[in-house]
């Protein structure tokens, strides 16, 4: 019995002899247990609808149709690479359809364009099989049938972000590309985040290049003008079209001198970012931000009209409707641009924010933001936004949003005919004016935290809605819808 | 410019006075909607008004470039 007892006791501290040089190896390895940063692929899948509609079109010099619709979607993967490196890529692609746009080339397909191409890459893009049957016409208060009323635009980022073993450290790198008709971007980055204070403070920095480029398009009257010169009523797109003056009348009057087509198409952002986060206690944390950003370059829209109040007005249409030019009623005129928008070629923008979140009971968190923001072109602006998510149930979250934004117009804005030609500096385009925008909405969330949906090796793990209108008081308003499925690799 | 530095100075102050808060008393702070950045499907939002405003950026998030707007 003793010698059973003894083999017993022999064989317990043999096992536990290996146990303990078992876990000593083990820790001279260096292979301590550290949680993967993303345990395994996650897939986004978003899709957004937007529409609006104004009456200040930026194209059509401050007044018109702002008439828009976009349908937007992206892709966004992140996969873990190893234990501490993530790479995201966000794949997007958006198509807008806009009166507003559209007006570049305001006037009806069978008028002067069917003269032939007119290369101011608007009418490149539409049919060719026009017939000039009947005079041009147009209107600021309906979409014409020009080519630039649709519009893509594709984009694709990618990140990586790397943590280091405390994950106290995060750095990260991204670069992205977009491309639209008119306009392609090119832009690179990277930041540095550091948490300390038992990981209830985090400092972090970001920086941010983007080398974007215009081609320019014009209204089709000043792209004539740049084209032909001082004849330029008889060439191209005028030939046989009449120029009809403020009475009504025909008139070879019009020559734009102020326009100079444009050199310089490069426009060049850089900016840095500051944030600060704290966990004040346990139920309340707050962040503030700082960003810096100074842009160089073409910062003029190419296609936003100018009339000046101190020139003449010209018009191609129906004579009839001149009178009215100004009223939605006005169908079938439309009045010829003095020049483009002309802007600075710099801007030096400081916006400030700061989040704070509280989360009040096992129902209810509260979400607030607030930013301030000023640049050297005179726009100041408060933004304050508000959520509050309640928890239904487990899976089921409801929150309704409240946003508002007011701003002080640019000093370079003044409405539809207000500006002189004697100005450097002008614009009309409705965004840069003084405003208050409200935005109300709601959301719901569906969390299955088991991914019971599944598409292939994909399960389902969240679905996000948000829905949202916006009221400017220039009586633009958009309404929002955007949908997110967010599906994890099992 | 004050009133930037007052309202930086406040923050700082708030911040000071903060205790640490352990890993295991982060319950609340761990709930997805008490996360410091915009959700994801805010994005979208987020181009609109960057299009309709002339304000942009502090939100962690793009402050300006890659797009033909304001």
């Amino acid at each position: 019995m003793n010698t059973d007892l003894d083999y017993l006791r022999m064989k317990i501290k043999i096992i536990l002899l290996f146990l303990i040089l078992g876990v000593k190896s083990f820790s001279q390895d260096g292979s301590e247990f550290k949680k993967r940063v993303l345990e395994s692929t996650e897939v986004d899948f978003l899709l957004s609808y937007y529409n609006q509609d104004g009456f200040k079109s930026a194209v059509s010099g401050g007044i018109g149709s702002e008439k828009l619709t976009d349908l937007a979607t992206n892709l966004v993967i992140s996969m873990p690479l190893n234990d501490d490196s993530v790479i995201t890529i966000d794949l997007g692609i958006s198509a807008y359809s806009s009166a507003s746009s559209s007006n570049i080339n305001p006037f009806n397909a069978t008028g002067a364009s069917g003269g032939g191409d007119d290369d101011d890459g608007d009418d490149d893009r539409k049919s060719q099989n026009v017939a000039a049957a009947t005079a041009p016409y147009g209107t600021p208060w309906q979409a014409s049938s020009g080519a630039s009323k649709n519009d893509e635009l594709s984009s694709v980022t990618v990140n990586y972000a790397h943590s280091s073993d405390t994950r106290n450290f995060i750095w990260n790198a991204d670069v992205s590309f977009s491309n639209e008709y008119d306009y392609t971007s090119i832009g690179f980055g990277g930041g540095i985040a550091s948490l300390f204070n038992d990981k209830n403070t985090e400092l972090s920095l970001k920086a941010n290049v983007y080398l974007d480029q215009w081609r320019p398009i014009y209204p089709t009257e000043l792209h004539e003008y740049s084209k032909y010169g001082a004849g330029f009523l008889n060439q191209g797109y005028f030939s046989g079209v009449s120029v009809l003056d403020q009475s009504g009348q025909s008139n070879t009057n019009y020559f734009p001198s102020a326009f100079q087509a444009i050199s310089d198409v490069n426009r060049n952002s850089y900016s840095a970012s500051f944030g600060l986060s704290q966990v004040v206690s346990k139920k309340f944390q707050a962040s503030v931000f700082f960003d810096v950003l100074k842009q160089q370059g073409l910062l003029s829209t190419p296609y936003h009209r100018i009339y000046f109040a101190d020139k003449a007005n010209y018009y191609i249409g129906q004579a009839e409707y001149i009178p009215n030019y100004e009223s939605e009623n006005n169908a079938g005129v439309y009045k010829l641009a003095d020049d483009i928008e002309k802007l600075p070629d710099s801007r030096f923008k400081l916006p400030i924010g700061a989040r704070l979140n509280y989360y009040i009971n096992e129902r209810f968190v509260l979400r607030t933001y607030y930013r301030y923001y000023s640049d050297n072109w005179d726009i100041q602006s408060h933004t304050v936004n508000i959520e509050l998510p309640f928890k239904v149930s487990d899976r089921f979250i409801i929150f309704p949003m409240y946003r508002f934004c007011t701003q002080t117009q640019s000093k370079y804005y003044a409405p539809y005919e207000k500006h002189l030609s004697t100005e450097q500096y002008y614009t009309s385009d409705p965004d840069l004016a003084t405003f208050e925008a409200n935005q109300f909405g709601f959301g719901v969330s569906y969390t299955d935290i088991f991914t019971g949906g599944k598409i292939w090796k994909f399960g389902l793990k969240n679905i996000d809605f948000r829905f949202n209108q916006y009221r400017r008081s220039d009586r633009l308003t958009a309404n929002i819808a955007s949908i997110g499925f967010k599906f994890i690799m099992q | 410019m004050i009133q930037k530095i007052i309202f930086g100075l406040m923050l700082a102050l708030l911040f000071q006075s903060c205790n640490s808060v352990k890993e295991y008393e982060k319950v609340a702070i761990n709930d997805p909607d008490m996360k410091l950045s915009a959700k994801m499907l805010e994005r979208y939002e987020t181009t609109f008004q960057v299009y309709r405003e002339a304000a942009a950026g502090a939100n962690g998030g793009k402050s300006g470039g890659g797009c033909g707007c304001n």
